[in-house]
């Protein structure tokens, strides 16, 4: 068995002329919940897409499970587990056609207790068809069947998009509860970053469809820095320090955005440059991001390995 | 041991890491937490919290090499007696420097240093009937 459970190889994407994937080299380690980050259209569908064998690449290739994403076999299918972009299900079976229906594919692994366990708790009757449940509830249903055959990999397309606080957080709870057993991996896409910084402990960033960070979650948290700093008389013409994203000038203050730029660089170039004072802003993760992210910023990728 | 008193704030500028070893650590300085007692299993913490176990088993790693609890392998990790821990210069050093940090708040807001004093020792005070009477329980 290898250690990765996911990975592309200058995985490229394109729809017509536009390209939605640039060359993507991803490497997910086993045991990890990574969330996946990029603004809209960035490529993240596109991505998981291509990862499940549901789209063909342009160029490159996409293995799950060490298997090649275009033939995957029943077997690799069913240690995967998939949850669609808007929660789509079978919209005329009833909730309990809908299980034995899903059931079939995982007849060895499938949990009885965790399924029912799970729609009594949510209180949606098992007699009901799913045309006749609201969002909240396909996405609820959506979990319990996702999660009941136990998956060892599973891969989530945004899906707490539009849903309320109270069944976002079981959507968290069911990961983590995933995660607990042993050597299961989950990747998962949202634009929810209080809830990425939550439970993942490895992102992933694309932007236009380019890779710009694979990494630990605390070592991009460390990484995005914002310093803003003072001069005395005039701020320098040009910057010339490692690192730096973007920087915003005014009379005698800039501000900079770095990436991985240690302290002592920071230091340094703060003297060299003839600041008169500099202090770190603080940011969150979605301050970072965004930064990260900027239109006109550098365009930098960052890959970051601990423990 | 319920762990229902960590609060996890999502998006803040403080990791969820640290906002864990600060508030066990404050639990402890507060005599919530004596020594002795167990923490919670990092799985379960985790499970409560709804955080990921490596965020719970990287705060219970600090607070080790703080030297605020220790880990018997197999059995769990205990809160540690602070007086055991030997302070050294560094440890001096980090608090002189909050303490000058806060010195310099209270100045500039136009506190005599005889008010910052009685201040100071009116917190201290009530962090020592907090953890002496949760001793005698």
């Amino acid at each position: 068995m290898t250690d990765s459970v996911l990975q592309t190889n200058g995985l490229t994407k394109y729809y017509g002329k536009d390209l939605a994937l640039d060359h993507l080299d991803l490497n997910i380690p086993r045991g990890c919940i990574c969330g996946f980050m990029g603004r809209n259209g960035a490529g993240k569908t596109t991505a998981i897409k291509l990862l499940l064998g549901l789209l063909k690449p342009t160029a490159g290739s996409a293995s799950l499970l060490g298997c090649n994403s275009q033939q995957l076999t029943p077997k690799i299918r069913q240690r995967v587990g998939y949850v669609t972009e808007g929660h789509r299900l079978i919209r005329w079976m009833t909730i309990a056609q809908l299980e034995k229906y899903q059931r079939a594919f995982y007849p060895k692994q499938w949990d009885d207790k965790l399924f029912n366990d799970m729609i009594e708790y949510f209180e949606i009757p098992k007699k009901k068809k799913i045309k006749h449940i609201s969002n909240g509830q396909r996405a609820q249903i959506s979990l319990a069947l996702t999660l009941a055959p136990n998956p060892e990999l599973l891969i989530m397309d945004d899906p707490t998009l539009g849903l309320d606080p109270a069944i976002r957080r079981q959507f968290l709870e069911g990961m983590i509860k995933l995660i607990m057993s042993e050597n299961r991996t989950i990747l998962f896409s949202s634009h929810i970053l209080a809830d990425v910084e939550r439970v993942a402990n490895r992102i992933i960033v694309i932007d236009k469809g380019v890779l710009r960070a694979n990494c630990t979650l605390e070592g991009f948290r460390g990484a995005v820095k914002k310093i803003n700093v003072s001069f005395k008389t005039s701020v320098p013409e040009s910057i010339d320090i490692e690192g730096l994203l973007h920087c915003r000038k005014d009379d005698k203050e800039i501000e900079l955005t770095l990436v991985a730029t240690s302290d002592e660089k920071i230091d340094k170039w703060a003297i060299s440059a003839g600041a008169d004072n500099y202090q770190p802003v603080k940011m969150n993760l979605e301050d970072q991001f965004i930064e990260y992210t900027a239109p006109k910023g550098r365009k930098r990728l960052f890959q970051w390995e601990t423990h | 041991m319920a762990a229902l008193w960590i609060q996890i704030l999502p998006g803040s500028d403080i990791p969820i890491y640290k906002q864990v070893v600060e508030q066990i650590g404050q639990a402890i300085a507060k005599g919530a937490l004596s020594i002795g007692d167990k923490l919670p299993a990092v799985r379960k913490l985790a499970a409560e919290l709804v955080i990921n176990p490596n965020t719970v088993a990287r705060a219970y790693t600090i607070l080790e090499q703080a030297g605020l609890v220790t880990t018997k392998t197999g059995s769990g990790t205990f809160v540690s007696d602070p007086k055991l821990r030997t302070k050294d210069a560094a440890d001096i050093n980090a608090l002189t420097e909050r303490i000058d940090t806060l010195i310099t708040r209270g100045l500039n807001l136009g506190f005599e240093s005889d008010e910052l004093t009685s201040i100071f020792k009116e917190r201290l005070a009530a962090f020592e009937t907090k953890s002496k009477s949760r001793k005698k329980k």
